[in-house]
């Protein structure tokens, strides 16, 4: 509790520096806005009016929870087959691998081109991207099971179903939720690049369309709301994980000490 | 990997190189069974678009795509060398750039207590947000070019190698740094005999998470705005519906991936010719 407080003083010492920073040294607005100056654009109503925000926040809140869902949802289902049935397992691993090492992003623009703009391309190309990190995660999980305790429970009877609801599952677990954390950010790294592509609206139609007008305070404003976003759903992964998850030893925070 | 070796070590005389090359040539056949999957992906993917007609607007076949880039179209002439040597310029040049600085950067945080405990924080904390999205500004700041599709790179590549290295350099066993400190050993050698070496495995997990990511951001970049590269033809050809030199694109961006990656494997396999032999961490 000490290292987090001491932590976030340094990071509001970083932005008091910044902010004088910028008035000190004369820095121009449309280079490096400072904090304050970056806030209005979110806070002042007269100035946030014009940018709606709460139709930008709720477009790519929307892509990446959907996307988190479905990746979710597809991903755990593609790992378990995997995992159940050597047949399925041989023929789509080396898909798998195959299409986890390309750069899934680059396919953002294909996407556009066959569902058109708005929620459904971009929430794809989120899904797309999150994909991967679950199923390796999740099979990973699966297999990582004592083969000795396999033995005695299969010794004792245990069925397939039993053995995967009884160990392999809550034994895969704290693998399922670091993939969860890894296709969290993936989603929205997704939305957004969607968003910078084509799109009419979204926090990351936002920062590229401020951008042509050189409007940088509202860049840093929209980078600090993704941020955010993105650091809300991390968070409440990790919440969820440390609830799930109780009898796992904490691993989060600065290792020992 | 681990048990095929163990059973060739239980055999009645076999040598090393023996072990070696019948590791070798497993993997091989392993990774044959892969190989014939995915080409028989393409293949069905060919037979599906030819059966069912699919217009190469929307779905070209693999063929299709290869031939945009061997011969020249009147339709959709790009230019692919200029292209090609734009986007891996960006990608090597950045991957180069970000693992050496990456590098540098987390020996100086894991030599230094105080930076690191300030630092390193911040860097994890950077490193779950979705970095990618600083592309925009970043071409504010500097204009069109190459060089900026190289800094989205490089800044999208950047923390897992610093954060991969110095995992590495901490996760070192205790009970070694006391022997070694016990027999005066300076930290400097500690760093270069004990903590560097140990952390080989991580700097290069890293690197291979860092050689995706270089291909992103410049792909990113180019998408964003540039007037070159093969993230700027797919864009380009998006906007035209022209939709088989997007996927001769892809093929070329796979790989250049394929190749960058190819690169720091048999670069890990030179340095830590040890991991050949050993099992898998």
């Amino acid at each position: 509790m000490k290292l987090l407080l001491r932590r976030v003083g340094y990071f509001f010492l970083f932005l008091l520096f910044w902010q004088v920073a910028v008035m000190v040294l004369g820095i121009k607005e449309f280079i490096i806005p400072s904090p304050l100056k970056t806030l209005s654009h979110i806070f002042q109503p007269t100035l946030a009016a014009k940018y709606q925000w709460p139709l930008h926040i709720q477009a790519t809140l929307t892509e990446i929870m959907l996307s988190f869902l479905i990746t979710a949802a597809s991903g755990n289902l593609v790992a378990f087959l995997i995992s159940w049935s050597r047949a399925f397992k041989t023929l789509i691993t080396p898909i798998i691998v195959f299409f986890n090492s390309l750069p899934k992003i680059a396919l953002a623009p294909l996407f556009l081109l066959w569902f058109g703009y708005g929620l459904l391309p971009n929430t794809l190309i989120a899904v797309l991207v999150a994909f991967f990190p679950i199923v390796i995660n999740t099979s990973t999980g699966l297999e990582q099971v004592d083969e000795d305790l396999l033995n005695l429970v299969r010794y004792l009877g245990a069925t397939k179903g039993q053995i995967y609801v009884k160990i392999k599952i809550p034994n895969a677990l704290p693998y399922i939720f670091s993939g969860f954390k890894i296709s969290a950010t993936m989603c929205v790294v997704g939305s957004i690049v969607g968003e910078f592509i084509a799109s009419d609206k979204g926090l990351g139609y936002l920062l590229k369309d401020a951008q042509a007008f050189i409007d940088t305070p509202t860049m840093f404003a929209c980078l600090l709301l993704i941020s955010l976003l993105g650091i809300l759903f991390f968070g409440a992964l990790s919440l969820l994980e440390s609830r799930l998850l109780y009898w796992m030893p904490q691993t989060t925070g600065g290792g020992k000490g | 990997m681990n048990h095929v070796l163990k059973s060739t070590d239980s055999l009645p005389s076999p040598s090393r190189l023996n072990a070696l090359i019948r590791w070798v040539t497993r993997s091989i056949q392993k990774n044959l069974n892969s190989i014939f999957v995915v080409l028989g992906f393409f293949l069905l993917w060919e037979a599906a678009v030819w059966i069912f007609r699919i217009p190469p607007f929307i779905l070209p076949a693999p063929s299709t795509a290869l031939s945009h880039l061997l011969f020249p179209r009147a339709d959709a002439n790009y230019r692919w060398s200029y292209h090609i040597t734009s986007t891996v310029l960006a990608i090597g040049l950045s991957f180069v750039a970000t693992s050496t600085v990456g590098i540098l950067i987390a020996i100086a945080l894991a030599w230094s207590r105080k930076l690191k405990e300030i630092i390193l924080p911040a860097f994890v904390f950077i490193n779950s947000l979705p970095i990618i999205a600083i592309a925009p500004i970043i071409l504010l700041w500097m204009g069109y070019g190459v060089f900026t599709n190289m800094v989205i790179a490089f800044l999208v590549g950047f923390f897992p190698v610093v954060i991969n290295t110095i995992t590495g350099l901490e996760a070192v066993d205790e009970d070694l740094l006391d022997l070694v400190r016990y027999l005066n050993a300076s930290k400097l050698q500690v760093f270069l005999k004990i903590r560097i070496p140990n952390a080989l495995p991580y700097i290069f997990s890293g690197l291979k998470i860092c050689s995706t990511m270089s291909i992103v951001g410049a792909i990113v970049g180019e998408f964003i705005a540039s007037d070159r590269g093969l993230g700027y033809i797919i864009i380009n050809a998006q906007y035209s519906m022209n939709t088989p030199p997007i996927f001769s694109s892809l093929i070329l961006i796979s790989l250049a991936g394929a190749l960058l990656f190819t690169l720091v494997s048999l670069l890990e396999r030179i340095l830590m010719p040890w991991t050949a032999l050993e099992a898998e961490p």
